[in-house]
């Protein structure tokens, strides 16, 4: 998730400071939110105490992943704006934020899934009505705005790239002209302003500098061109891919993630896999399958052996901070679960069961509309990434994981049945 | 052969069999390490691996035998005929000792300087493992043949946890493995590695397990016997480096691997393939 940012740490740490106490300030206005706001803080600092990590932990179901799945898209729709987009988090200080384009975008094929899944007319509706959103925010490039709704963001290549993957997914669906016409636009965008080496930077770009997680718009361009986009769009995502695939190191770390002022983030991390591993399976590059597969198998160690993954790590997968990054758990399980489909290892199935059991136990039942079945940013909650919100980004990365879940095991049930 | 058993609890049924089975055999036991009854972690795992039922029924029956009867006190039947072999039944590790005339050194740490100390003044010729601490390698070179484990399922295919349920599920024929232990996870040279036959009698996953454990310990009687007649020599594992590590199967996997156990035909082929 990128912003327009401010450049020096300076700027950042006062613009970090400004947001908490804009965010502090929405418990004012809003004091009916202390008592949920209380509720997890204690909730939190209790399991974080108590809860004990065995060899057999996550190793059993705790609720139908089918309840879990209702409940977190529930907490999705709830989420819905005006017009249609999909407000970027809600806050346990200040309530739901503003609409967010980008993942309004990505968000688009995870209703798509669910209303197939579940035959949900709501859930289709929804995509529809965020896709037209969208359409009114692109600019005469093609290009899309960065940041919340309504703070008149420059053009934004990572932003782009997200809502182009909901575009591109609206069109196969709907068939609607007008969708290809605009994602065909944006791709466009998206490959003038690529360097030669196969990166994005410069003004569209977060901090103005290059960043390997950008394998997500990689990946959107891949869909575009599988769509109707043009070879142009294929050789764009193919350029990114190798210059992505240049910043592997042998132990399976991927370079460049250049975030000024921020720790490497699991969330990020999963990024990078999640847009090489897609890439590669749509332009059918074995290498990148083979070394999604290697830095995921260290994450999957990882877990597996310490039964938790960091919520950021030092470069090489050393160091690690203490406090769980669920939406990066989240993808992280979505990354095992089409390596699964994709090399039929069933210990990625198996690391991606006990990783949804962990993020299931971590949902919400009771309380407002935008806590209950939501994903905080951290766990605890005031842990380092997006505290204290629970963020639309990490509801459908959690959705998509348990869908995939849910089809995984329906094909490995069927063949050992056959 | 001068053994040293090494145990998870003194309470482990599969450690007192062990231990029984190879007295019987006329090795020596030098003595027993275990951790304590109530270690935490132990006590943890056995909570997540049987639930919280289970666990209690078997504490219960172990520390208040009363009026429960022989069946009731033995979680795992196959392992009935070693644990009764003098008699009354054998509850914990200290009343085979007392049997058999070893000692029992309980620690939370079998790597601990002073556990290492009390290993070397026992000399053994051999250790097996039957749960307990992570290895490390002062431990590992003390007795002169190795710490021995049974591994349950062939080596080097299938290293780790769960692994007669990650057999069934890869579709590899279910074995066990008697290995020398080395610093890896199950990477350590082969000493014996024979095929199950008998898992077309299973009915269950947890039948599965308490007949592999039983044919461990007499697979363990084998090797120790042949290694001390010099009839055996440790082969090192083919492919060391590749990783064929599986972990703790989620319960979702279990089911199928039991689909897969129940939908087995006899295999006229199984047998011995080394040692």
């Amino acid at each position: 998730m990128t912003r327009i940012e401010p450049s020096s740490s300076r700027d950042i740490s006062m613009d970090r400071t400004a947001k908490i106490l804009r965010e502090a300030a929405g418990l004012l206005r809003g004091p009916q939110r202390i008592v949920p706001l209380a509720l997890k803080l204690g909730s939190d600092a209790l399991g974080t105490k108590i809860e004990p990590r065995t060899l057999y932990t996550y190793a059993a179901t705790s609720q139908p992943t089918e309840n879990a799945l209702r409940s977190v898209m529930g907490w999705i729709l709830r989420a819905r704006r005006r017009h249609g987009g999909i407000a970027a988090f809600y806050s346990l200080l200040s309530g739901y934020s503003e609409p967010y384009p980008e993942v309004t975008g990505y968000l688009i094929p995870t209703l798509y899934d669910f209303a197939h899944h579940r035959a949900d007319e709501a859930a289709s509706r929804a995509a529809e009505q965020a896709a037209r959103w969208l359409l009114s925010l692109q600019m005469p490039s093609g290009a899309f705005p960065g940041g919340l709704h309504g703070l008149a963001g420059g053009p934004s290549i990572f932003n782009t790239g997200q809502i182009l993957l909901g575009l591109v997914r609206a069109f196969r669906e709907t068939k609607d002209a007008t969708l290809l016409e605009r994602a065909v636009a944006a791709g466009d965008w998206l490959a003038q302003i690529q360097q030669p080496d196969g990166s994005w930077s410069g003004a569209g770009a977060y901090q103005g500098v290059s960043h390997t997680y950008y394998s997500m718009v990689a990946w959107s361009l891949a869909e575009l061109a599988a769509t109707g986009g043009g070879a142009e769009h294929a050789a764009a995502a193919e350029r990114n891919l190798d210059w992505v695939l240049s910043q592997v190191k042998p132990g399976g770390w991927i370079d460049g993630i250049n975030l000024q002022g921020y720790p490497f983030f699991l969330h990020f991390i999963a990024y990078i896999l999640q847009g090489v591993l897609e890439t590669g399976l749509l332009l059918r590059r074995k290498d990148a399958l083979e070394s999604v597969a290697h830095s995921s198998w260290v994450l999957l160690r990882k877990f597996e052996i310490g039964k938790r993954l960091a919520g950021a790590y030092q470069p090489g997968f050393g160091g690690g901070m203490k406090f769980a990054c669920l939406t990066g758990n989240a993808q992280m399980s979505c990354v095992w679960l089409r390596l699964f489909e994709a090399c039929y290892d069933q210990r990625y199935l198996n690391a991606a069961l006990k990783m949804n059991e962990m993020l299931k136990q971590r949902l919400t039942v009771r309380g407002p509309g935008g806590v209950v079945g939501g994903v905080a940013g951290s766990y605890p909650a005031w842990g380092a990434y997006q505290p204290l919100r629970y963020i639309s980004w990490g509801a459908k990365f959690l959705a998509d994981a348990l869908m995939l879940e849910l089809r995984a095991l329906h094909s490995l049930e069927a063949a050992c049945a056959s | 052969m001068r053994l040293v058993i090494l145990c998870s609890s003194p309470y482990s049924e599969t450690s007192c069999a062990t231990a029984a089975r190879l007295a019987q055999w006329g090795h020596t036991l030098a003595g027993a390490i275990t951790l304590p009854s109530w270690d935490r972690i132990t006590l943890l795992r056995k909570l997540g691996q049987w639930g919280a039922r289970e666990s209690a029924r078997y504490a219960w029956a172990k520390l208040w035998p009363g009026r429960e009867t022989t069946a009731q006190q033995v979680r795992n039947p196959y392992l009935k005929a070693a644990l009764q072999a003098r008699g009354p039944l054998f509850r914990n590790l200290h009343e085979v000792a007392a049997a058999h005339d070893f000692p029992v050194l309980t620690t939370a740490d079998q790597n601990s300087p002073a556990s290492l100390a009390q290993l070397r003044s026992w000399s053994p010729e051999a250790a097996v493992f039957t749960g307990g601490n992570i290895l490390r390698e002062p431990l590992l070179g003390i007795p002169r043949f190795g710490v021995l484990n049974a591994h349950l399922a062939l080596l080097p295919e299938i290293r780790g946890m769960s692994s007669p349920e990650w057999s069934l599920l890869r579709g590899v024929p279910l074995g066990i493995t008697i290995h020398r232990m080395d610093a890896g996870v199950d990477t350590g040279p082969i000493l014996l590695r024979r095929e199950f036959a008998e898992a077309t009698e299973c009915g269950s996953l947890t039948d599965l397990r308490n007949r592999m454990i039983a044919r461990g310990i007499e697979l363990m009687g084998e090797a120790i016997s042949a290694l001390e007649a010099g009839r055996l020599s440790p082969a090192v594992q083919a492919d060391r480096e590749k990783d064929h590590q599986f972990f703790v199967m989620h319960d979702r996997l279990k089911a199928l691997a039991e689909r897969r156990l129940r939908q087995r035909k006899p295999s006229p082929a199984a047998g011995q393939t080394h040692g």
